[in-house]
């Protein structure tokens, strides 16, 4: 019983310990302070382009989307990666994150993701990835508008929001 | 006609086909697809000059032998057995492409859901046991050549791994699943038949200066006639694949435009259709009437050959990724944007003031 109690609690901690990026488009201004933080913490250098966070943007519309990893709950990098350098780990907020020692730069991840996550760091010649920065992301630090924010995963309600946007989506196109 | 200008985010889309993979991997792709489907070839005629009624027969007096270290080499076997040096030689490109090369060696460690890892053991089995019937067919010592059962075992062996091989090229790019143009079955069969008909047609090549076949044209003419009919099935497959790439998403269908209207146009009817079909096809027919002209059929395999590598090249550049959600609502966005101000210069032009 003692046993049972012990284990549900443990599942109680790693869900309140869980955490994802949650993204606030509309209060994105596309500063691009996040590329740079990112790629400083990383790198040590202020070059964006070897950050982990890509802001993509449409200056048509004026809008802004911060893109970093999803670290999808049925991953198709950890599933194409040969050596298993891309793996999950439960036990930090159940990221994915690459293995720098293992990963040898065939790129078939970043042809594998939906979202064009993963990038290749030319000067390092691997595949790199957010990993949250091991638990406190440089982005959501610097975010000045809070565009980006670090959230439990409870409180996203992420499927829900998910079901409300194809709604809109799948009824946008019949309007159209 | 439509004349208005074309929707910018769309028009964007068109121009981004993937560019991690490139003309390195179309030649890895390309040379171990042909040696692959060279040697299943190979191994068909080396068995079939086994059978008696099979009617193939092969006259090895005519290739020289080669003096090594005191033994003298058969090469009989060299002509339709050479397909693993190809596959050898295309295998580094694959680790050329790399970001660290020396590490290649671990691409073997995730075989359970990884296509990359379950290549690299596939071929490196193939290259190996291929390989090593090759060196067994060169070989002058009579151990070797004693027609056994127990040596079809390793020869049923490799070739199950060089249709493997064949057909993994093709696999390798479905399994990456999120560029439509590739998530087909269709496209590992039309590399697998691509293979075969370049690998058939490299064998004729292979053994036109040997005058292996010279004394018995029939066998030669089965072998062309067989090739001529995998190129049919071939442009069947193509057009399959297209078709049905066509109506299975819209990166699909912009994958097919760029394509065959697109900036890959002069590629794929020059590179694809002409070079590899309509020209080797029309050669190989002119060859019926002049039979025994080799620089018809030299002409026509080398033709081939190239459209079998522009196929492998085409498919790639033009892998568009899946649409992101955020994309769509991009686009959505956008429509809504450009009606609010059609509508508001539409006022603008009723009410001036």
């Amino acid at each position: 019983m003692l046993l049972a109690l012990s284990g549900y609690c443990g599942r109680l901690e790693m869900q309140e310990q869980e955490k994802v990026l949650v993204v606030d488009h509309r209060k994105c201004t596309g500063c691009r302070l996040c590329e740079l933080v990112c790629s400083v913490f990383h790198t040590g250098s202020s070059n964006p382009s070897r950050s982990r966070v890509k802001v993509v943007k449409w200056e048509d519309v004026g809008f802004y989307l911060p893109m970093a990893c999803n670290h999808c709950e049925q991953a198709y990098c950890v599933e194409v990666c040969p050596t298993k350098a891309c793996h999950r780990e439960p036990e930090n907020n159940n990221r994915v994150t690459i293995d720098k020692k293992l990963c040898i730069g065939c790129r078939t991840c970043i042809i594998a993701c939906p979202f064009g996550h993963p990038f290749f760091d030319i000067q390092e010649r691997i595949t790199v990835k957010c990993d949250y920065c091991d638990g406190d992301p440089q982005c959501v630090r610097f975010c000045d508008v809070k565009a980006i924010s670090f959230t439990d995963v409870d409180k996203t309600n992420m499927a829900k929001k998910r079901e409300a946007f194809l709604k809109y989506a799948e009824s946008m196109k019949q309007v159209r | 006609m439509r004349t208005g200008p074309v929707h910018p985010i769309r028009n964007v889309r068109y121009l981004r086909p993937q560019k991690e993979w490139k003309e390195i991997i179309a030649i890895y792709l390309y040379l171990a697809g042909m040696g692959a489907g060279s040697f299943v070839i190979g191994i068909l005629i080396h068995w079939g000059t086994l059978i008696p009624w099979a009617g193939i027969k092969l006259d090895p007096s005519f290739l020289p032998s080669i003096d090594l270290f005191g033994y003298a080499l058969n090469l009989s076997g060299v002509p339709i057995l050479w397909g693993p040096i190809m596959v050898a030689i295309g295998a580094p490109f694959l680790i050329l492409d790399l970001g660290i090369k020396w590490r290649f060696i671990y691409a073997c460690l995730n075989p359970r859901t990884s296509w990359v890892a379950r290549g690299f053991i596939i071929l490196s089995i193939f290259i190996i046991l291929g390989l090593g019937l090759l060196a067994k067919s060169l070989l002058p010592f009579k151990w070797l050549h004693a027609e056994s059962v127990l040596w079809r075992i390793p020869e049923i062996i490799a070739f199950a791994f060089a249709f493997g091989t064949a057909i993994y090229t093709g696999i390798l790019l479905k399994a990456t699943r999120s560029i439509p143009l590739w998530n087909t079955n269709l496209l590992p069969l039309l590399f697998l038949v691509s293979a075969l008909s370049t690998g058939s047609m490299a064998i004729i090549l292979s053994t036109l200066g040997t005058g292996l076949f010279s004394h018995d044209t029939e066998a030669l003419r089965v072998l062309m006639r067989g090739e001529q009919m995998l190129v049919v099935i071939e442009g069947i497959v193509l057009y399959l694949f297209l078709s049905r790439r066509y109506r299975a998403a819209e990166q699909g269908k912009d994958s097919v435009r760029l394509l065959l209207f697109g900036e890959m146009k002069l590629m794929f009817w020059g590179g694809i259709v002409l070079l590899g079909f309509v020209f080797p096809v029309i050669l190989e027919n002119i060859t019926s009437f002049f039979p025994g002209n080799a620089a018809l059929i030299f002409a026509a395999g080398i033709l081939l050959l190239c459209g079998g590598f522009f196929l492998r090249l085409g498919v790639l550049h033009a892998g568009i990724k899946d649409q992101i959600p955020m994309h769509r609502l991009m686009e959505i966005q956008y429509n809504v944007m450009a009606e609010k101000t059609k509508a508001l210069a539409g006022e603008r032009l009723k009410n001036p003031n």
